[in-house]
């Protein structure tokens, strides 16, 4: 069917000059955006309304993303900039501060994903310098940095983190006990690459090179579990391609890509949604293009967001595509 | 790619420039958010599109009127999936059948409360909301109804007609408006639509109330009474099927035959000519198509005039010969000029038993998921979609109640419904529910308390220990210690705990007393999840055994928590001086081996202190002086205590 889409919110965010990212937290309670003004502004969006919560400055370039943590550790979120910094900031008191600033890299920082809530806090970074670099919170205000140099040549784009799966039965562990997570990550970048990076004795391996795309590889998104045995991944570049790859079998050996569509122009960003059965694209046609995968294993395009000719809002009744 | 069959739906942000550039996208847990912005703009600068759009789909779920179709039917649907096992054959059938009557009361009930609510709204804009959701739900229930004839009670030849009788007569309304009219009028014969009322009647095979409407014209008119009699009892003679086995279909299709006959013969010798209109309805009652649609405006639909079609013409159709008549009906009705509307299209591929069709179309056309949702569960309860292709079918019954249920979520009280629709989804409900229940806000305890309770009644792990760890979190944050620690138990977190528990011992330093003591004091087993905890309550236990006055015992507890390490640093002055009133006591309590062991430990600290820092203050350093001393003095009365003693 196609649900009708409405607009319930229309947030002003105030920002000065164009915005980057906006993300909701966990809950859709509270929305965060970043933008060229070098600022990071947290809004509280209940219920239809917007109270400005904190105006976050500390940034000295365009702030290219914002992602939430989970919130057991409390109300936190990262941002990345251009002036080659990642900060996380952390609301104590009923406050937003910074908690922490790392400043690890060459280069503007384009990406950054919080992994799993189960490895605890992780943050992984992509930069233009080429590196990523993992840091966790080991407690009592401190980080670990690890970092993987040159995992992108020219540079890394973008960063996602694997669900988390624990590898073999599902006992139970006795408290305390961290049952054996196998991380991994996937990163996209302008070597044309997507790769994925696996955790083997505390050190991050690259497992797999994916090969397809032709040109800078903008965006990675690996999508959320459903108890499948398979793994997917959308990747999405500037040669305007988009590919969904999956891999059948639990030791990550084999993945094969499908074309999801060529577009006109360079596709920008991918993301599912929660359940990962839709996947939206943002592409430089101005539109977002929502699509679904069907019972037998194609994918079809669902849903149009796009600025039409002069703002009229309509819903258009449109079409399911669930054979 | 596969091409849709329609073109998908377009959304326009509304208010969004089109040169401006491209539109950033993110998901929220239950809405989207859409702002404009120009990616590859790697410098400052530039046009200042500064808002968010925030979109939200499944917006039918917000209507409160429909709040009440939601939660029934969804007692209906769980009430379906547990009588499953226990019936079979004919009473199976009957079951879901009972089954179908009851969803199709509920969107009765509600499509009644959706008018009451249109016509007493003040609101516009929600009168114009009800008032679009009547006609809809009038239509979901007329196709619900077909579906129940065709595909559930799988009516066979015979009662198929009378049931599709029945199925005109109840969704065709604007006859009752008009029946009411003559009848209530002094005289109904005079009265205008008097004829029409009687066609109407006729052409839903009313013959009692035809024929009583008749009697009242024959008694106004005698000159008119021989035709009279004649169509009446042509009228009272009419052989229909029977709902029982009274008769079988070659008997009824006899005597249907030699009936046919004799109103042929009653028209072809003229009787009726006088009266337009009594000619008119013998022909009627000989399935003369042209004087059917004649009265194309009392039908109003197709399918009353596909019924009344078959009424007249072939009353013992077969099921499997729908399709063909309903085709046929369809176009000679509407003529070239008209093209099928949807619920046209729903309905004649229900006629031509195209379950998938039906769903299909059904999907398109409706904006949300309850409708279909609900319909395929009942069908594929009735092993219909299992016939067609058993691997698509189970998936297409599963993705529809998965697409029905993710949208109850994003409702902050209809969630609930969501969880056990989730529970009847083999294959992906379980992930599901686990993906979608993680982002219901925890706004109050109750609320986290329902969703644990719903976790934990369905083993779901992973997800009771990250809500007890967000609770735990929240009201650290807030300072409330106790419900911290509760929450930190029960998500078995043992750092946690350990955390809280020196939050409340370094309280205890600062202001000399405990919160929450009832919680600390009642911990039992749980105690053991952190050596800290343990040792808060440890401690308290000394506080008790002490206001008991049992010294011995507090004395014997106050060492072990000293000697077993596993006293925070920050703490071991606080117990020492807790040693000072056992030790002033006028009994003597503590043993020479107990001294030796206070001193050591005072002597540990005082050393570890001179390492890293000075004492704070005075008072810490007096406190030290008084221990000694009073270790000392106790250290010299125990000596004489148990000299004396082993001299006895």
């Amino acid at each position: 069917a196609h649900p009708q889409v409405s607009v319930i919110n229309t947030v002003d965010t105030s920002h000065e000059d164009m915005i980057h990212d906006a993300q909701m937290d966990y809950y859709g309670t509270r929305l965060a955006t970043c933008s060229s003004d070098r600022s990071v502004k947290i809004f509280d969006v209940r219920n239809g309304g917007q109270i400005l919560i904190a105006d976050l400055r500390g940034h000295e370039g365009p702030v290219w993303q914002v992602a939430w943590a989970h919130p057991m550790y409390g109300n936190i979120l990262a941002s990345c900039s251009y002036d080659r910094k990642v900060i996380v900031w952390k609301e104590e008191n009923g406050t937003w501060e910074k908690t922490y600033e790392y400043t690890g890299h060459d280069s503007s920082v384009n990406s950054v994903c919080w992994a799993p809530h189960d490895y605890g806090l992780i943050l992984a970074c992509g930069s233009s310098d080429g590196a990523i670099s993992l840091l966790s919170y080991t407690g009592d205000g401190q980080w670990e940095v690890k970092k993987i140099s040159n995992a992108h040549t020219i540079g890394c784009n973008a960063v996602s983190w694997a669900p988390a799966v624990v590898p073999g039965s599902l006992i139970e562990q006795p408290s305390g006990q961290k049952p054996n997570y196998i991380k991994r990550f996937a990163s996209g970048g302008c070597d044309n690459l997507v790769k994925i990076w696996k955790e083997e004795d505390g050190q991050w391996k690259e497992e797999q090179k994916l090969e397809a795309h032709s040109d800078w590889v903008r965006d990675v998104a690996w999508a959320p579990s459903i108890g499948l045995p398979t793994s997917t991944i959308a990747s999405c570049s500037q040669d305007g391609r988009v590919f969904i790859w999956t891999c059948d079998d639990a030791s990550g050996n084999s993945w094969s890509p499908k074309l999801l569509h060529k577009f006109n122009d360079v596709v920008w960003h991918v993301s599912w949604s929660i359940t990962a059965n839709i996947l939206a694209v943002s592409g430089g046609d101005n539109k977002v293009t929502l699509w679904k995968e069907s019972v037998d294993g194609l994918w079809a395009c669902i849903s149009d967001v796009n600025k039409g000719q002069g703002g009229v809002s309509a819903a258009v009744e449109g079409q399911q595509n669930e054979q | 790619m596969e091409e849709p069959d329609v073109e998908p739906a377009v959304t326009v942000v509304p208010g969004a420039d089109p040169a401006a550039g491209q539109l950033c996208f993110a998901w929220g847990p239950t809405e989207v958010l859409v702002c404009e912005t120009r990616f590859g703009r790697r410098e400052e600068g530039g046009a200042s599109a500064s808002r968010v759009f925030v979109f939200r789909k499944d917006e039918d779920i917000y209507i409160d009127a429909l709040r009440k179709l939601f939660n029934e039917s969804h007692g209906i649907f769980l009430g379906l999936q547990r009588s499953e096992e226990k019936l079979a054959g004919k009473s199976r059938k009957a079951h879901l059948v009972q089954v179908s009557k009851n969803y199709r009361s509920v969107i009765r009930a509600c499509m009644e409360d959706m008018h009451q609510a249109a016509i007493s709204a003040r609101d516009p804009a929600l009168q114009n909301q009800y008032s679009t959701q009547v006609p809809i739900l009038s239509a979901m229930e007329l196709i619900w109804n077909l579906c129940e004839i065709l595909f559930v009670e799988a009516a066979a030849a015979g009662p198929l007609l009378l049931r599709l009788l029945d199925w005109v007569r109840l969704h065709v309304c604007d006859v009752d408006n008009m029946v009411r009219e003559v009848l209530s009028s002094e005289d109904p014969s005079k009265h205008e639509l008097f004829w029409n009322v009687v066609d109407a009647f006729v052409l839903q095979g009313r013959m009692d109330e035809a024929r009583h409407l008749l009697s009242k014209e024959a008694s106004a008119n005698p000159m008119s009474m021989n035709m009279y009699r004649i169509l009446d009892d042509l009228m009272e003679k009419m052989p229909v099927p029977s709902l029982n086995n009274m008769q079988t279909l070659t008997e009824m299709e006899l005597k249907w035959q030699h009936w046919h006959e004799e109103c042929q013969r009653y028209l072809q010798n003229g009787t009726f000519a006088s009266s337009s209109h009594m000619e008119s309805i013998c022909k009627i009652l000989l399935g003369d198509e042209d004087a059917i649609l004649e009265k194309k405006e009392l039908m109003t639909t197709w399918y009353h005039f596909l019924v009344t079609r078959l009424l007249y013409s072939h009353p013992t159709v077969k099921p499997m010969e729908l399709r063909f008549y309903a085709q046929s009906s369809m176009d000679l009705f509407l003529g070239r000029e008209c093209s099928p509307e949807p619920l046209d299209t729903i309905l004649m591929a229900a006629f031509a038993f195209e379950i998938h069709e039906v769903i299909k179309e059904c999907s398109i056309a409706l904006s949300n998921w309850w409708f279909v949702a609900h319909l395929t569960d009942l069908l594929d309860h009735c092993k219909l979609l299992q016939s067609h292709n058993l691997y698509f079918g189970s998936n297409m019954r599963e993705f529809l109640l998965l697409e029905y249920a993710s949208g109850l979520f994003s409702h902050h009280s209809l969630w609930q419904l969501g969880v056990s629709y989730f529970d009847y989804c083999p294959e992906y409900g379980r992930a599901y529910l686990e993906l979608h229940i993680e982002r219901i806000p925890l706004n109050t305890e109750q609320k986290a308390l329902k969703v644990l309770r719903i976790c934990e009644r369905r083993q779901m792990q992973e997800q009771v220990r990250s809500i007890c760890k967000i609770m735990a979190m929240k009201a650290l944050r807030n300072n409330r210690l106790g419900s911290a620690l509760s929450w930190s138990i029960r998500a078995k977190d043992s750092a946690f705990a350990t955390l809280i528990s020196d939050r409340f011992l370094k309280d205890y330093c600062e202001r000399g007393s405990f919160s929450d003591l009832d919680l600390i004091d009642n911990l039992g087993p749980s105690m053991l999840l952190s050596d800290r905890l343990t040792f808060l309550a440890k401690y308290r236990e000394f506080h008790r055994l002490y206001g008991e006055e049992q010294f011995s015992e507090a004395a014997r507890l106050l060492l072990m928590l000293l000697t077993s390490h596993i006293a925070p640093c920050f703490f071991w002055m606080t117990l020492l001086t807790d040693a000072l009133p056992l030790l002033e006591q006028k009994e003597v309590i503590f043993s020479t081996e107990q001294t030796y062991g206070l001193m050591r430990c005072l002597e540990d600290l005082t050393a570890g202190k001179l390492d890293k820092q000075k004492f704070q203050d005075d008072v810490e350093t007096m406190k030290v002086e008084m221990l000694r001393l009073a270790l000392a003095r106790n250290l010299a009365r125990a000596i004489i205590k148990e000299g004396t003693l082993e001299a006895s």
